[in-house]
């Protein structure tokens, strides 16, 4: 099956650049390869028919978020003594994938129970902007709304905390 | 199946954990905490195609603007913390310790 295979390839890409984001010492190493991740996350989202959510994957994420963190990182002229000496790295590392994996095995518990449904594309325009957007603005206002207030107040906040001047010190 | 893309979910989800436990350096912490938010939305995405309804993606909408929102202020703050300390380790990070 040609679906399975591309579920296979973006499944494995996503998984590797999640580890490299871990494993990698400078951020910006991090950042590119958490970029990968997105973008294989973007092609599962169009696997599973939610074309929206693939294209807003594609522009806001792996586009404009992860464009402002590569920007501060870059702006912050990161020097390789200005990273924090992990020298325990590879130790915390496995000593939290020891603590994560219980947990991990119970919802993978938790998954296999769940009845068996199948993943072809549906047509009938599911998960397209006119649909989407109808439920949005119907069911989904007074959230649509909260999240606005949300953006509006962490604009102001990242204009107060980052935009100081100190004129007078 | 769509048992994998939950799996696949899962596994995103504890290697977010894994780089919030184990990392020292701000921007990988901060990294993957997005890393986490995006496994939440792949279980969203998928449980919506379970019950071929879209309140799923709804949903992933707003965890992307959530995360936007956390971007711009957790930027800020190391942006600031940089300012002051010129480290990029949390442990510096301890001014509210008292």
């Amino acid at each position: 099956m040609f679906a399975d295979g591309l579920f296979f390839g973006f499944a494995v890409l996503a998984v590797l650049g999640a580890a490299g984001l871990i494993i990698f010492r400078h951020p910006m190493n991090g950042a590119m390869s958490f970029v990968v991740t997105l973008i294989s996350l973007a092609g599962l989202y169009a696997l599973l028919s939610a074309k929206l959510i693939f294209a807003l994957q594609l522009i806001v994420y792996a586009g404009a978020i992860m464009s402002l963190i590569v920007f501060i990182i870059m702006f912050l002229n990161i020097q390789p003594d200005d990273l924090p000496k992990e020298e325990t790295k590879l130790a915390y590392i496995l000593g939290s994938i020891i603590v994560v994996l219980p947990i991990g095995w119970f919802f993978t518990k938790i998954v296999k129970t769940l009845p068996m449904s199948s993943t072809e594309i549906i047509g009938n325009n599911f998960g397209g902007v006119q649909q989407v957007g109808l439920l949005l603005f119907k069911d989904w206002l007074v959230p649509f709304e909260i999240v606005s207030i949300l953006l509006l107040v962490s604009l102001i906040g990242a204009v107060i905390l980052a935009g100081k001047r100190r004129v007078n010190k | 199946m769509i048992h994998n893309y939950l799996i696949l979910s899962i596994i995103l989800f504890c290697l977010g954990i894994v780089g919030v436990i184990s990392r020292r350096n701000v921007f990988t912490v901060f990294m993957s905490i997005e890393l986490m938010l995006n496994a939440a939305n792949l279980a969203f995405v998928a449980f919506s195609r379970i019950h071929e309804s879209m309140d799923g993606h709804v949903l992933a909408m707003m965890v992307m603007a959530v995360a936007a929102a956390e971007a711009a202020l957790a930027l800020a703050v190391v942006i600031l913390l940089h300012k002051h300390k010129s480290k990029l380790d949390t442990n510096v990070f301890s001014l509210l310790k008292g």
